[in-house]
């Protein structure tokens, strides 16, 4: 029997008057792939920084990897964020002046140390061995996606987070990220939470939840 | 005995032994600064007189004899593991051992290390690693510079003797046994290089005791007759005639005249009577060398005359000149170059030279190869289910770790092939 | 105005009850106690030896207890300098550090070194035991205040044991430092001239380089500067900071546990941050103690005492060449303090002081020893200042000659005078400062 991993009660975040997140009640298990769904402004990626530590929600309990996020000073926030979560966005973030192999080094700096070694080997095993000195901006969308995975997962986070980490790819790299994704899963085991406007994105997970206007209004488990 | 042995030989051989002796006699350097201000020479004094002193002292050479000899025996062990030849492995000489219950493929792992870098040795059950260049020639000189070094100051303190004697030209060099051959010319010139400002040249011609023709120069000291001849102060061997009118007689008397550099004043007294002279060169004209009297074949030598405490007269004359006054005659028939020398017995301070070379020699060589080629090594070697890999770095152990750690890694991990997984996911 | 002499006292002593405690974690009480209980002991100590020995004595003896102290440290240094870069080594000696019998000691120890300096602001006479209550209850209040304090600095900065030597004795010397006899700086540094000055000139002679006059004046300047006062500045500055230093590079180059048995890197590398940091911290009370160091050689090279040092008073001689100064009239002599004059004659100038001692007796003495620079005396606190090399000469010693005495100068002293020989006055100047000058200068 599998372990919870996240578990929110009553959930809610408020921004002012705006109510982004309605309590919402979620258990996700350890090494689920959950696809959250709905359309702009539905609360989704607010869902995805509460769980991610990125935000504190207003009401409500959160815990993730047994921790009591609420309970939680920033500095242990940062803790968790560094330690615990990996973090996959559309926009990528790479810094454009360093090369890839030195972005995901700097991932290593911020969590504890950096090793060339292993951010090499990180990058290998998302198929860029052959471009470890090149800056994002001499790489095509996908491959600078594939970076930001090397990059998110070279902490060995518990939690990885993806907030429309296609959004700005083609089919085809959509399929290769995607592809790439489930099998550093089943090597790596950690959980993924998939922020998506895009269907065939979300059938990739293994279960789809889908947001509207802050209320979880639907629950659908994919066929293997 | 055995165990004896070897206990002792590790307690001689442990690096503790000479902060310890070095502790203890600056211990002994702070007492004795209680006492007197000489410190230091009573220092030496008491160890050259002492045979526990001078056997704590020599602790330290031997100790580094001992260093070099298990530095040698531990870099042939760490050869023979990596050529192959010993499957003796100690945790002691590597900086990290690690054991993993595999059975890997070296030749990806091999593959692996060559694109880091690395130069590889593979047989059947072991993968040797390495890049770099090792230090040991450049330890081992460091160890010898050490050992020479202290041995150089061992032996320097207890057997070190020093006689003074005077080098007049045109006399045998003064020797104990009387076998010196003669100084033929003293030679002071000026320098161009950058650190003497003139060399001194004392030429000895060859002797009835079978030394031949001798040329000594300033530095290094040249030996003879097992002494190291050093030159160290100028002066001027002077044949007196002094008249006076109460010695109508005269006086004859050949003088040694410590009277370099000019303005420094060397006395004479005459035995018997009432009279001294103080002898000194003239002040050369301003801008001059001032040794120029020295260099030069004429020499001009100043007086006074003294009676008591009475100064009679002052007066000046060249070698082979003369001076009279008031029935007073001064003649200086010679004046001859001298060079006050001393004679030094000690053999240390060729084990001091040697120390200097090494030192150099080592920091020349250990220098470039730290900075940029330090030597970084690894091995694993396979013996059933069970995979033994170690490690070592003199330098960018840091960097070197991580390789060693991503290759456990990749042993522990199977038959992972890195450039299988780039083709399927190349676009 | 007394309470801000203490000022260096108070800092060290909250300072060196701060690291005891965090050095110490576990023991809190005992270490309080145990500080407290020395610093009384300390102080106690100090006024038994000033009732039962007069001059210098006593501080003599905890001038030398500090120089013991260093010593110690120095021996402390180099010791982890050479565990932290070996292999296998027992840690026999952590196990002992961590134990009760170190932690009470040790502050027992550095309570009575502080209690001891702090005494020393009251010598002799002036230590009424009102005062040394005073202190004793300001030093346990200052203990109980560094309890309260330690307990918001974080937890991630700790002190490895050569780390929490350092401070401590650091500290004490710093305190030991803003009392003139107590300073060990400047008297260091007048011992490390002389032995490198004798070290360079036995050196030279065992390698047998040649004299001066075959070496370049150039190359010469440099070698003179071995010669010169600077050197011991310097050399003591060396000898000062080292033990510090080797203990922040001891810290800095242990060893780093070994992850090779780790097959994530995340946690391996999380590992080795960990040790980095931790290692990193352990470094802060090391560095610290170089600043504090720096502080007592700051304060020991410019002391906040004021010399008394009068301009030199004009005198002449007779037609026989006789000096003659009256002890009473504009000067009185017989006033305790010293008297400088200058005497001029035939474009030669002489400085020399007249001085009453503590014994009663007049003495002459040249404004120059006769073995550094002649830059004169200065009186202060019972004693004479060489300020060439900081040497503190009892008032008692003066009129001997000697080390760094000044030198007597023979007179005559007459029923309302002192008379002093002019020619006797110009040869003993010319004699003393051609030596000094040719000592500093001509090296070998």
């Amino acid at each position: 029997m599998p372990t919870t991993i996240i578990e929110t009660s009553g959930l809610t975040k408020n921004y002012g008057d705006i109510c982004a997140l309605k309590p919402i009640d979620l258990l996700v298990p350890e090494g689920e792939w959950l696809s959250v769904m709905g359309h702009s402004g539905s609360g989704k990626s607010t869902l995805m920084n509460l769980v991610g530590g990125l935000d504190r929600p207003t009401s409500g309990a959160l815990r993730v990897g047994g921790e009591d996020l609420l309970a939680l000073s920033e500095d242990g926030l940062a803790r968790f964020r560094r330690e615990f979560v990996g973090i996959i966005f559309q926009q990528h973030h790479l810094v454009p002046y360093l090369t890839a192999v030195e972005n995901v080094m700097l991932a290593q700096y911020f969590h504890s140390v950096p090793d060339e070694a292993e951010a090499r080997s990180a990058l290998e095993r998302v198929g860029l061995g052959h471009r470890l000195k090149n800056r994002p901006g001499e790489l095509s969308g996908g491959e600078q996606q594939r970076v930001c995975i090397a990059r998110a997962i070279i902490n060995s986070p518990k939690l990885l987070l993806g907030d429309e980490p296609t959004g700005n790819l083609d089919h085809k790299s959509t399929v290769m990220v995607m592809e790439l994704l489930k099998e550093l899963r089943a090597e790596e085991r950690f959980t993924v939470i998939m922020v998506t406007h895009n269907q065939e994105v979300a059938s990739w997970g293994d279960r789809t939840i889908h947001l509207d206007d802050g209320v979880l209004v639907r629950e659908e488990r994919m066929s293997a | 005995m055995m165990r004896l042995l070897r206990a002792s030989a590790a307690v001689v051989s442990s690096r503790a032994v000479t902060p310890l002796v070095i502790g203890f006699f600056f211990l002994l350097y702070i007492g004795i600064a209680f006492f007197t201000d000489e410190t230091l020479i009573s220092l030496m004094a008491f160890t050259r007189r002492s045979v526990v002193l001078a056997a704590l002292l020599a602790l330290i050479p031997l100790n580094y004899a001992c260093r070099i000899v298990r530095g040698a025996v531990k870099q042939r062990a760490v050869h023979r593991i990596f050529a192959g030849k010993s499957a003796d492995y100690r945790s002691e000489l590597f900086d990290e051992t690690v054991e993993l219950c595999v059975t890997p493929s070296f030749r990806t792992l091999e593959m692996r290390l060559i694109s880091e870098g690395y130069k590889t040795r593979r047989s059947e059950a072991t993968l040797a690693a390495w890049r770099g260049i090792g230090i040991f020639p450049a330890r081992m000189l460091y160890l010898a510079a050490t050992f020479c070094l202290f041995a150089g100051i061992l032996v320097s303190i207890t057997t070190r003797t020093s006689h003074r004697q005077m080098v007049i030209e045109g006399e045998p060099l003064p020797m104990a046994d009387g076998s010196g051959g003669r100084v033929e010319r003293i030679i002071l010139a000026n320098a161009t290089g950058a650190i003497l400002s003139r060399t001194l040249t004392m030429e000895v011609a060859p002797s009835n005791a079978g030394h031949g023709k001798r040329i000594f120069g300033l530095y290094p000291p040249s030996l003879y007759g097992g002494a190291f001849v050093y030159p160290r102060y100028l002066g001027l061997a002077l044949l007196l005639h002094f008249y006076a009118p109460d010695m109508p007689a005269g006086y004859e008397k050949r003088c040694i005249l410590n009277c370099y550099p000019p303005g420094k004043e060397a006395s004479e007294v005459i035995p018997g009577s009432p009279y001294r002279i103080v002898f000194s060169i003239p002040e050369p004209a301003a801008g001059s060398d001032r040794y120029l009297s020295y260099m030069a074949e004429n020499r001009v030598l100043r007086f006074k005359l003294l009676k008591g405490n009475d100064v009679l007269f002052t007066g000046s004359a060249p070698g082979g000149g003369e001076f009279a006054q008031d029935g007073y005659r001064l003649a200086f028939p010679e004046i001859r170059r001298l060079v006050v020398t001393d004679y030094i017995g000690d053999y240390g301070v060729l084990f001091i030279w040697a120390a200097a070379l090494f030192f150099a020699a080592a920091v020349f060589i250990w220098l470039p190869i730290r900075a940029f080629w330090p030597r970084r090594e690894m091995l694993f070697m396979s013996a059933g289910d069970v995979t033994r890999a170690c490690s070592r770095a003199e330098g960018g152990a840091r960097r070197h770790a991580g390789v060693f750690h991503e290759a456990l890694d990749l042993v522990a991990a199977g038959q992972k092939q890195p450039e299988e997984a780039d083709k399927t996911l190349s676009l | 105005m007394v309470a801000v002499k203490f000022i260096p006292q108070i800092l060290a002593w909250i300072g060196i009850v701060l690291v005891l405690l965090r050095g110490f974690p576990g023991r809190r009480s005992l270490v309080t106690a145990a500080s407290i209980a020395g610093f009384t002991l300390g102080v106690a100590g100090t006024v038994i030896l000033f009732r039962s020995f007069s001059g210098t004595t006593p501080f003599g003896v905890i001038k030398s207890a500090l120089g013991v102290n260093f010593l110690v440290l120095w021996g402390f240094a180099v010791t982890v300098l050479y565990r932290s870069s070996g292999q296998g080594m027992t840690n026999w000696w952590e196990k002992f550090f961590g134990s009760s019998l170190c932690a009470g000691g040790g502050a027992l120890l550095a309570g009575v070194m502080a209690g001891a300096v702090s005494a020393c602001r009251f010598p002799g006479a002036d230590a009424t035991a009102v005062a040394l209550l005073l202190l004793v209850l300001v030093a346990g209040v200052l203990a109980l205040e560094a309890l309260a304090v330690e307990n918001m600095l974080p937890a991630s900065l700790t002190v490895t044991p050569a780390g929490l030597l350092s401070i401590v004795v650091s500290l004490l010397l710093l305190s030991a430092s803003s009392l003139l006899r107590l300073d060990l700086f400047s008297p260091l540094s007048m011992k490390v001239m002389k032995g490198i000055h004798d070290f360079v000139h036995q050196f030279m002679e065992s390698i047998l380089v040649p004299d001066h006059l075959f070496v370049r004046s150039v190359v010469w300047k440099y070698i003179g500067f071995l010669f010169g006062k600077e050197v011991g500045f310097w050399g003591g500055i060396i000898i000062w900071f080292t033990p510090a230093l080797l203990i922040t590079l001891a810290v800095g180059s242990q060893r780093l546990p070994s992850v090779a048995h780790i097959r994530q890197g995340a946690q391996r590398r999380k590992l080795l941050s960990d040790a980095l940091r931790s290692r990193r911290l352990q470094m802060v009370m090391p560095l610290c103690s170089l600043a504090v160091f720096a502080a007592a050689a700051y304060q020991s090279s410019f002391p906040s005492v004021e010399y008394w040092d009068p301009k030199p008073v004009a005198v002449t001689a007779n037609q026989s060449g006789e000096i003659f100064i009256p002890k009473q009239g504009e000067i009185d002599l017989l006033d305790g303090k010293l008297h400088k004059y200058l005497f001029k004659q035939g474009g030669r100038e002489v400085r020399f002081f007249v001085l009453q001692n503590p014994a009663g007796q007049l003495t002459v003495d040249l404004d120059a020893c006769a073995i550094c620079k002649p830059d004169g005396y200065g009186q202060a606190e019972g004693s004479v200042i060489c300020y060439y090399c900081k040497t503190l000469i009892p008032l008692e010693t003066v009129g001997k000659p000697g080390g760094c005495n000044p030198v007597p100068v023979h007179f005559t002293e007459k029923a309302d005078g002192v008379a002093i020989d002019s020619v006797t006055l110009i040869n003993s100047w010319d004699t003393t400062v051609k030596v000094t000058a040719r000592g500093k200068e001509g090296g070998k």
